[in-house]
């Protein structure tokens, strides 16, 4: 075994001991202990450390290996000293947060946090099985990265499987005792958290599956591929219609709570898809479109709440498509002035806009047109002209935004396959070369901040007749940065990747709400981690993928090929 | 650019010209009413020089990054926010030792080299891990990354130090004012203003007589020809991050002093604000920053006041934070370059 091996080994470790201590001085440890995955067995912090324990062996073997892969006598060291190191490190800092008081500094790091990671067994006892543990589960990681790929599959689709029908507790039960298996449920789930006998049986047939799975994978894949390629109408119209009874059915099987996440989830898949066009589809990155959303929601608000200076009390659908035309005019107006901007000013211009939007919105200037920090109140649900229906109940309100979703989707999809969409690939690869081939770079450009800007109004919209009543504060640019790490996680220019994302970004922390204070920093890190990683997303465009991919070389970072392949511009500008 | 006269540069002009109009019309009518005394005009001056300064030595982080990477580092702000965040607890720390009271030029040393090593090291860990990787990224790309950056940053430290807004410690010894040519300025404001231009003056000699000075000059010109002259441009990348790293976390305890509070958030619209100045004074351009700073600070104060109180806006204060972006929004429209900027080939 090797120096180099061994001291690449030490340094994951040694990385991965101080992100837990960061988790855990944060709080997130303890946040994260609160919820159980396996009742009175496995809380989710121990989840958390194994599977930091395990990624620990993964990459200590990874990150030493240039070339052929490593024997097993090579790799399970490694694996045992990263773990161990890893462990020692947390150990080491339990030991100093028992010894010197971090709290002064440090608010969130409470002793129960240190009680959690030392398992309860005090100091010492906690430490030794850290460390010993760490190695355990460092030689795990490096056991499974160099198994098979099946073996390391069923394992990994087993554990995953587990832990979100874990967390997802609510749905899964109310599911099943709207089906009349309730007795079924209770086998499953007792107080929030899986039985013993539920994980298990969950565990293997996951496993099963996934092993079943093997034999028709490359078939299914090649059918895929054809079907893709020359879609066969039937199939495909039938999925369509499978899916689309499943979604009208959806709500009155899970129930409220979970319906009114679908609802959330939604209106920021709408916002997501809208910004998709901006962003993905136009490479134009609009960090105010928030203030599209605003406008959405206080045009509505003006329009339909009798406690508007209007005091019209007009019928949703009524005002929606003056809403519409409206939010296509906003588009225009602050397109414009950032028309001739380059990528990353145009960033910034525009996340201006967004922050002035909301600072006229708080201005006691308009306080007459907007009641500035008091918010308008009183906005009616979006019932159908004569009807009580879609009331705010979420089981009911779910149905306006799903059929915005798919009216959205739709649209940009058929746009994306049009020679508008193929205007707007150009534009983003080569904006001088698209304008050279006789394509309007102007007008495409507004064009997609106005179809943006509808999107954004028509979610903004929505969630002002979802919620009622509206003020600044919901606002915020994190409305923004929320839409774009949504179309991030998923991948830029495509559609699927917009719903995975926003289901994902949105709708599983709302089952997660013990640790909803970390929601952010968990945004940010996503955002960081695809870019760093996957720049493509979870689930890519074919074309982009490609793009990203297309000069992938980061050892030769002088290479000055790389960035005109990829269509980045000529470095111009001032010098210090 | 294209050089011809097509209808949405028209839409531009126009739209700058009438907002331009506007401002002075703002003013005149301002100026006639004669609604501030001359004396709450020099102090508002006063105010925008001191709070100027402070934009002025975190705009110059921007412009360093940029001149060498090409790359906004929208995560600046919170490099900014975890020096200042940091200090606190070293402030309130000396402050309860007395130590600010016996001896303030120590205490106060300390506490900046506390913001100042803490920012530098968040800088240095941001490019390494953040950024590095995506040197030849399309452009988009590090941006995202820094917009990530810089919500996890905020949201990190929010985990650490809590969600509090803290009050820093008062130093008496900056209590009062001193008569500066018959004008009375606040001592705090007197400090601010003396350590910054200090900063600069320090900077200027860093770049121009220094060999990492050199060396930065050479990598923001040429990159691949510096490297090919036997300049390691890693290091002078990491070293370009640390200085600006270093005159953020002195901004962050200068910011600290005059507003005397600090929390996770507070990083964002100075970071915002320093960016504007970066590019006003032209971005990329070192004496263009610091330019820009000023001008900012002193527009920002003066400006709602001036232009807007004029047409009987109430609360035009509120309206400051738009006022910045405004500024930004016309600067790039009308001169993209900025005011030091060259002209772009």
């Amino acid at each position: 075994m090797n120096r180099d091996g061994m001291l690449s080994a030490v340094r994951v470790g040694a990385i991965a001991g101080i992100c837990m201590v960061f988790a855990i001085t944060i709080g997130f440890v303890e946040a994260v202990s609160r919820r159980e995955v396996l009742r009175d067995v496995l809380p989710l912090s121990t989840v958390l450390l194994l599977i930091v324990g395990v990624i620990t062996g993964v990459l200590a073997v990874r990150t030493s290996t240039r070339g052929p892969e490593p024997t097993m006598g090579a790799a399970l060291p490694r694996g045992v000293i990263a773990g161990a190191v890893a462990g020692a490190i947390i150990a080491a800092y339990a030991l100093l947060a028992e010894s010197v008081d971090l709290r002064a500094v440090f608010t969130n790091l409470s002793p129960s946090a240190i009680e959690t990671v030392t398992f309860d067994q005090g100091i010492g006892v906690g430490a030794l099985i850290l460390v010993i543990g760490g190695a355990a589960l460092g030689a795990l990681g490096a056991i499974l990265r160099l198994l098979p790929p099946l073996p390391t599959r069923m394992v990994i689709a087993a554990g995953l499987t587990v832990v979100v029908l874990s967390i997802m507790e609510q749905v899964f039960r109310v599911m099943l005792s709207e089906l009349g298996l309730g007795a079924v449920g209770s086998l499953f789930y007792s107080s929030g958290a899986l039985t013993l006998l539920g994980a298990l049986i969950i565990a293997v047939v996951t496993a099963a599956l996934v092993w079943l799975a093997r034999a028709r994978r490359s078939p299914v894949r090649a059918q895929l591929a054809r079907v893709t390629g020359r879609p066969d109408r039937r199939t495909s119209l039938l999925l369509y219609v499978l899916v689309g009874a499943a979604l009208l059915i959806l709500p009155q099987i899970v129930g409220r709570f979970p319906s009114d996440v679908l609802g959330t989830a939604g209106l920021y898949i709408l916002l997501g898809l809208g910004l998709n066009i901006v962003v993905g589809y136009a490479g134009l990155l609009d960090l105010g479109y928030v203030a599209f959303y605003a406008i959405g929601s206080y045009s509505i608000a003006m329009l339909t709440s009798p406690q508007s200076f209007l005091a019209l009390e007009l019928n949703f659908w009524l005002v929606l498509p003056l809403v519409i035309l409206l939010a296509a005019i906003a588009g225009i107006v602050i397109g414009a002035p950032v028309l001739r901007l380059r990528g990353d000013y145009l960033a910034i211009v525009t996340l201006g806009f967004g922050e002035i939007v909301r600072l006229l919105f708080l201005s006691d200037w308009l306080k007459e047109f907007t009641n500035a920090g008091q918010g308008i109140l009183g906005i009616p649900p979006p019932t159908l002209p004569g009807l009580e229906f879609p009331g705010r109940d979420p089981q009911e309100i779910y149905y306006p935004i799903l059929l915005a979703c798919v009216l959205a989707a739709i649209v940009a999809y058929r746009l994306a396959n049009s020679r508008v969409g193929r205007a707007w690939n150009a534009m983003r690869e080569d904006e001088s070369v698209a304008e050279a081939t006789g394509i309007n770079t102007t007008n495409y450009k507004l064009l997609a901040f106005a179809l943006g800007a509808v999107f954004g109004c028509l979610s903004g919209a929505l969630f002002a007749a979802k919620i009622g009543s509206i003020f600044p504060h919901s606002f915020e640019i994190l409305v923004s940065i929320t839409a774009l790490a949504v179309i991030i996680l998923g991948g830029m220019g495509s559609i699927p990747g917009v719903i995975v994302g926003g289901l994902v970004l949105v709708g599983l922390p709302e089952f997660l709400r013990e640790f909803d204070e970390y929601r952010l920093l968990v945004y940010g890190a996503v955002l960081v981690a695809m870019m760093l990683l996957r720049p493509e997303g979870l689930v890519p465009s074919a074309t982009r993928q490609r793009e990203l991919h297309e000069a992938d070389d980061p050892d030769d970072q002088y290479d000055a090929d790389a960035g005109a392949e990829t269509g980045e511009p000529v470095i111009t500008g001032a010098r210090a | 650019m294209t050089g011809r006269f097509s209808l949405v540069t028209v839409t531009l002009w126009l739209l700058s010209a009438v907002v331009i109009g506007a401002m002075i019309l703002g003013s005149v009518l301002t100026l006639a009413e004669g609604r501030f005394t001359v004396t709450q005009w020099r102090d508002l001056v006063i105010n925008g020089v001191a709070l100027g300064a402070v934009y002025a030595l975190i705009a110059l982080g921007y412009t360093l990054v940029y001149g060498i990477l090409f790359m906004i580092n929208f995560a600046h702000g919170e490099v900014f926010m975890a020096g200042a965040f940091t200090a606190y607890f070293a402030a309130d720390f000396l402050a309860e030792q007395g130590l600010i009271e016996s001896n303030p030029i120590l205490a106060l040393a300390i506490v900046f080299a506390v913001a100042m090593l803490t920012s530098m090291v968040v800088a240095v860990l941001l490019e390494r891990i953040a950024y590095r990787k995506l040197r030849n990224a399309p452009r988009l790309v590090p941006l995202i990354t820094a917009i990530g950056a810089s919500l996890f940053l905020q949201y990190a430290f929010r985990g650490l130090y809590g969600s509090g807004v803290r009050s820093y410690p008062n130093v008496p010894a900056l209590d009062g004012t001193l008569d500066i040519a018959g004008i009375p300025f606040r001592a705090t404001q007197v400090m601010v203003i003396l350590s910054a231009i200090a900063l600069m003056a320090g900077l200027w000699y860093l770049i121009n007589r220094t060999k990492t000075g050199r060396a930065m000059r050479a990598v923001s010109e040429d990159r691949e020809t510096a490297a090919l002259m036997g300049i390691n441009v890693d290091r002078v990348i990491v070293r370009t991050f640390a200085i600006g790293g270093l005159l953020a976390g002195a901004a962050g305890v200068l910011y600290a002093l005059i507003f005397s509070q600090v929390f996770f958030l507070m990083g964002f619209i100075p970071g915002i604000k320093a960016f504007t100045a970066a590019v006003l004074g032209g971005i990329g351009n070192i004496a263009g920053a610091m330019l820009g700073g000023f001008a900012l600070g002193i527009l920002e104060q003066v400006g709602p006041n001036l232009f807007l109180s004029g047409y009987g806006v109430p609360g035009a204060n509120q309206l400051r934070d738009g006022i910045a972006f405004a500024v930004l929004v016309i600067v790039l429209i009308i001169r993209p370059t900025g005011i030091l900027g060259r002209k772009e080939s």
